[in-house]
């Protein structure tokens, strides 16, 4: 079952030009999915179209066959974004709040919040943390704090805007073993990212975007060996001639 | 990284950490008018009621003083200018600078009910979450017309919850100018400008960033209603300070 249908999909920007050019791409439920392309190439304004915070010029978006345009609030609840800067995402003055802001927005009962946030803190393994100030988090915390905001409104989809960006060792571990829980939970996941390395070996597929458009799309391993003519490295792994290994290994 | 202040919720469970916010902010409004226009038996009786407070809520008052210590040169100053402004019985003469007796007397309580009045403030801000004190402003301003009482009380909680990541940004990017030894630039408006401009623009730059992490979280303005419970014992503790502001009032 296709989750998201994305039609001729461009964006033009208020200079005339094109952010995206003519996407077509149809996404499976459950699917592990990266999209990679160098820095400009458009991967997020694509992202930011599935959920209506852009609007295409052209094209259309549907989730689980719903125009996002029809319902917004919908497709804000059905596909969860995390941004690539999780600090200037957190909302509320402790965990706990920050985790239930997208609930009460929904308009949730009382009780349900409390057991909606329970269980976001608990799968991002922040229970402990929930009268903690925000900003005095770590990175990897901070980026958890997001998971549980997103987990917290049970959307089908999340997209991840460089999750790993400016992450230590530890942290890049730790977000993506709760990326890997999302997926086992059933979830969709998509990764938009330029660095391969840390998370290609979970991905089921590989979307290459450059200049706006979608270049290659295919399992990874067929298309790594031809990422770095269109400006993204290699996993070493990949460079070597060797499979690929996850980093929580 | 921002640290923590007294000025800043601490979890407990002192009388005060269990009074509703909303009678919280009626005694804060209470005792710091009350203070403001009292004399020395009065205030010493406000006083002594609020140090029984600080103990109760286990704040370390050395720590408060610390906190405070500009606040206290400011009060120092308002005591010299009025020992010097004020006629009365000379204590002290030089030149033309004179100090009276009451001029001393009453910059001493002006100082005091100041004092007392950032005392309460402290009790009330170290005692409720961020999230009730939101609430409440919610509560009082919704019944005013034309005052959107979820939106004033959100765009308070965001600035409640930036002013840390501000002062961060302020500190790094200071620091990052004297990397590059701003400090040899002696005038003082070229090194504001230095700092401010970066300084708003990454404001702004967050401030938009934030604006579509909460549309992506279906941000409105019609959101589950905050959780306040008013009871008996609430009701109980507003009716004490009523009785306690009049009793010094009176005196």
């Amino acid at each position: 079952m296709n989750i998201i249908e994305i039609q001729n999909l461009s964006h033009r920007f208020d200079d005339g030009s094109y952010g995206i050019k003519n996407i077509n791409l149809t996404i499976q439920k459950g699917s592990f999915v990266v999209i990679t392309g160098p820095n400009g190439s458009g991967k997020t304004t694509l992202m930011r179209h599935l959920n209506g915070l852009l609007h295409p010029s052209a094209g259309a978006v549907k989730l689980a066959g719903m125009p996002v345009s029809e319902d917004v609030v919908k497709a804000r609840q059905f596909v969860g974004m995390m941004f690539q800067d999780a600090d200037s995402q957190i909302v509320g003055e402790t965990v706990y709040e920050d985790v239930a802001f997208g609930p009460e927005n929904l308009s949730l009962e009382r009780v349900e919040i409390k057991r909606r946030v329970a269980d976001a803190l608990n799968t991002a393994g922040l229970t402990e943390f929930s009268e903690h100030r925000p900003h005095l988090l770590s990175g990897g915390e901070k980026r958890r704090l997001a998971i549980a905001g997103i987990l917290a409104m049970n959307p089908q989809v999340i997209a991840f805007d460089e999750p790993f960006a400016s992450l230590d060792y530890p942290g890049v571990r730790q977000v993506l073993r709760h990326i890997l829980a999302l997926h086992q939970s059933g979830r969709t996941i998509l990764i938009v990212t330029h660095d391969l390395e840390k998370v290609i070996a979970h991905a089921d597929r590989l979307i290459l975007m450059h200049n706006g458009q979608i270049v290659k799309d295919d399992l990874p391993h067929n298309i790594l060996p031809e990422v770095e003519k269109f400006g993204v490295r290699q996993p070493c792994d990949a460079r070597l001639g060797m499979e690929l290994r996850s980093w929580l290994n | 990284m921002a640290e923590l202040t007294l000025f800043s919720y601490r979890s407990g469970h002192s009388g005060l950490h269990r009074i509703d916010v909303r009678f919280k902010i009626l005694g804060l409004l209470f005792i710091s008018m009350v203070s403001l226009n009292v004399r020395v038996l009065s205030l010493t009786i406000l006083s002594s009621l609020l140090i029984i407070l600080i103990i109760d809520c286990r704040l370390q008052f050395k720590s408060f003083l610390r906190e405070i210590r500009y606040f206290l040169i400011l009060m120092l100053i308002i005591l010299i200018a009025h020992a010097l402004s004020t006629k009365g019985t000379m204590v002290f003469q030089l030149y033309f600078l004179s100090i009276s007796m009451h001029g001393l007397y009453e910059g001493a309580l002006i100082c005091w009910r100041l004092f007392l009045v950032v005392l309460v403030g402290l009790l009330f801000v170290s005692t409720t979450r961020p999230s009730e004190i939101k609430a409440a402003v919610e509560w009082f301003l919704n019944p005013i017309p034309f005052v959107s009482g979820k939106r004033l009380a959100t765009m308070l909680s965001l600035v409640m919850r930036f002013i840390p990541v501000i002062l961060d940004q302020t500190r790094e990017t200071a620091a990052a100018q004297k990397a590059r030894c701003v400090e040899n630039r002696k005038n003082p408006v070229y090194r504001l400008i230095r700092l401010g401009i970066p300084l708003i623009r990454r404001t702004f730059e967050r401030a938009d960033k934030l604006a579509v992490a909460m549309e992506a979280r279906c941000y409105t303005e019609n959101r589950t209603d905050p959780e306040l419970s008013a009871t008996r014992k609430d009701w109980m503790a507003l009716v004490v300070m009523i009785l306690i502001c009049g009793l010094v009032v009176s005196i």
